[in-house]
């Protein structure tokens, strides 16, 4: 099939009413996730798992995309009108949105941030139709050994651009990487670390275990100091940016859609460092530096359009090699198995409803978001109005209800209180737990494929070395870590580590 | 140091690591050709150790904040009563049911631990759980335990 017939066949799924419905339904929690300081993208994605199981596999996949990439539509809201913002990628949209709202410019702040969105999403939407399918041919040849690699590169990736220590992202990688290896063994049929819990025999659910460190850990870390959201009260006017804003921001909205999408197919990269990478580009092509930070619009469109290319980006590794390259994808792998299908390099062949029908919905899906953020503005502004001490308790009874219905046990819940303490002190300590997610996940087709790899290789570990994707994979995590050794380097991750806390 | 939070941190982290290698080697490492049950646990428990001796080592030679100073100025005490509601929570989810127990936690949480006036928080305490009940139970076909309402709902 070409691109053009497979995406009339992917119209031809994502136009079902079912389809649309779970849509809209995905890009308004998206969007509403995005907007509300406290739940994210990965959260509400936890949170709706369950529900996909009600549906069909297209419908289920397809809403918890247009959860992910509706989030990063509505971070932006928050971040101009109230200076806090709604999702880690839009942690830069702050420095320049809010002051252009500051300044009774929030609607050509809010409008370009929409805009650019929309170019950048459509782009990537694209880039990830015509990158996909090849990539996927190139992946068929991938054996144990490439897969390996690749996966100790995305978890060194990811902890390399987590902020912080290095090394403490790599104890969180580590200790992911055991949570996913409790229960049975996949190739000997041992029992792992179960303590005789009848429980732990299969594993530690990945809904429980994102919901305690995303949801509930976020509750109590925002409980032991007071937030205060000052919305921005004066009327925000019209959305359409002046002549001027799109001459200014024209060059910014392509850079940032084509760093994005290339850095959200890195494993371990994704919308947050694309966002702060698109800006400090801009910041220095700028011919006026000095007026980022107090309300270039630039500011505002370069990391929006370089967050939402990501957020397309980042399906490309999961769909066609079947590794996530990030947390939410992580998630999203989840709903694929779940629905008993293996994203991979053969799900394109296999299954070209699932796969074009996604592609298909995202476009859909980032029409729903412009008519979502541009005329229903309005609408977002009276939800940020809600206090928090009303919505934490709202949000901690959905994470409770959410994890219930993913296992049917309390059990399940014992664990998300677990992981949601264990949360909160990783933050005091300065842990992030994004790489224990990913590792959690990655954890057992980790230890799977070395072992089939060296069983392969009768032992030899050379095989890691020999095949040439492998040893790339493998050279790059090494400079990686050795990269931490060299002082320059450290402090440069230093600098962007304090930018983006 | 012993007083710097990242020390304790790195130790907790180092004994973790101790107890994976034991965990490691108790599983079984097999042999290089065939690795066992323990091999992946017992490789990845020294890699663990590397990294807390490393967090240890920089906590010596980095200042840092001491333990006290990681909630000196918040509300900790917020903190551990919601964990606290939380587990009660849980124990007696199935016995008393989730419409009943829900109520009475979003009612704790609105009116006891963060504040919300009472024209407010009990309408929305009783009106949520009994909207999620219809959604989950009725719409997604999700069950939840109705506990002391069995007969009711």
């Amino acid at each position: 099939m070409d691109v053009f017939s497979s995406l009339a066949l992917g119209f031809s799924v994502a136009l079902q009413p079912i389809n649309l419905l779970a849509c809209f339904f995905g890009v308004f929690i998206g969007t509403l996730v995005g907007v509300l300081p406290g739940i994210g993208p990965v959260s509400a994605m936890a949170l709706l798992l369950p529900v996909t199981l009600a549906g069909t596999p297209e419908a289920g996949i397809i809403m918890m995309a247009g959860i992910y990439y509706g989030s990063m539509y509505g971070g932006s809201t928050t971040s101009i009108l109230v200076n806090i913002p709604g999702e880690a990628a839009s942690v830069v949209t702050c420095l320049d949105g809010h002051e252009m709202a500051k300044r009774g410019r929030a609607g050509p702040a809010l409008g370009m941030a929409a805009l650019s969105s929309f170019f950048a999403g459509t782009i990537s939407i694209l880039l990830l139709m015509l990158v996909a399918p090849s990539l996927a041919r190139f992946a068929v040849a991938f054996g144990p050994p490439e897969y390996f690699s690749l996966m100790v590169l995305g978890l060194t990736v990811l902890s390399f651009l987590t902020h912080g220590s290095m090394a403490k992202a790599m104890i969180m990688a580590c200790i992911g990487i055991v949570l996913g290896l409790i229960g049975i063994d996949g190739i000997s049929g041992t029992p792992r670390m179960t303590f005789d819990r009848l429980e732990l025999v299969d594993g530690i659910g990945l809904v429980p275990v994102v919901m305690g460190l995303f949801g509930i850990a976020e509750i109590l870390s925002n409980l032991e100091k007071s937030v205060e959201r000052k919305v921005i009260s004066a009327r925000i006017g019209s959305l359409w940016p002046t002549t001027e804003d799109w001459i200014r921001s024209k060059w910014a909205i392509v850079r940032g859609t084509v760093l994005g999408f290339f850095l959200g197919i890195l494993p371990g990269g994704g919308a947050v460092i694309s966002s702060f990478a698109s800006y400090a580009i801009e910041r220095k092509m700028s011919k006026a530096p000095q007026e980022f930070g107090k309300g270039a619009i630039e500011g505002v469109a370069g990391p929006e359009a370089a967050n939402n290319a990501a957020a397309g980006g980042a399906f490309i590794p999961l769909m066609t090699l079947g590794i996530p390259p990030n947390v939410v994808m992580a998630l999203l792998l989840g709903a694929f198995i779940i629905h008993g299908l293996q994203p991979g390099p053969l799900l394109i062949t296999q299954n070209p409803n699932v796969f074009w029908g996604i592609v298909a919905s995202m476009y859909i899906g980032n029409i729903m978001l412009l008519i979502l953020n541009m005329p229903l503005i309005g609408m977002w502004v009276q939800v940020l109005r809600v206090p928090y001490n009303v919505l934490f308790p709202l949000i901690t009874v959905f994470c409770i209800v959410g994890v219930f219905a993913s296992g049917n046990s309390v059990f399940d819940i014992l664990v998300m209180i677990v992981f949601g303490v264990f949360g909160y002190l990783c933050r005091k300590f300065g842990y992030e737990p994004a790489p224990l997610v990913l590792a959690f996940v990655l954890g057992p087709m980790l230890e799977n494929n070395l072992r089939k790899s060296l069983i392969l290789s009768q032992g030899d570990f050379g095989i890691f070395v020999t095949r040439p994707i492998s040893a790339v994979c493998l050279l790059f995590a090494i400079a990686i870590l050795l990269a931490v050794l060299m002082p320059s380097l450290a402090r440069k991750r230093e600098v962007i580590a304090q930018d983006q806390s | 140091m012993v007083r710097k939070a990242d020390f304790w941190s790195g130790t907790f982290w180092l004994c973790i690591a101790a107890f994976l290698v034991w965990q490691g080697r108790d599983l079984g490492l097999g042999r290089v050709n065939d690795p066992g049950s323990g091999f992946a646990v017992f490789w990845i428990g020294l890699l663990l150790g590397a990294f807390a001796l490393s967090v240890i080592v920089s906590s010596a030679r980095e200042s840092g904040p001491s333990l006290a100073d990681l909630w000196t100025g918040t509300s900790w005490g917020r903190v551990l009563t919601v964990v606290m509601l939380l587990l009660i929570y849980a124990v007696f989810f199935e016995r008393i049911g989730f419409v009943v127990l829900t109520i009475a936690l979003l009612l704790v949480l609105m009116l006891v631990v963060d504040r919300v006036r009472p024209a407010v928080a009990i309408p929305v305490a009783f009106v949520t759980p009994l909207i999620v009940w219809v959604a989950m139970t009725r719409w997604l076909l999700i069950q939840l335990p109705a506990g002391v309402l069995a007969g009711i709902l």
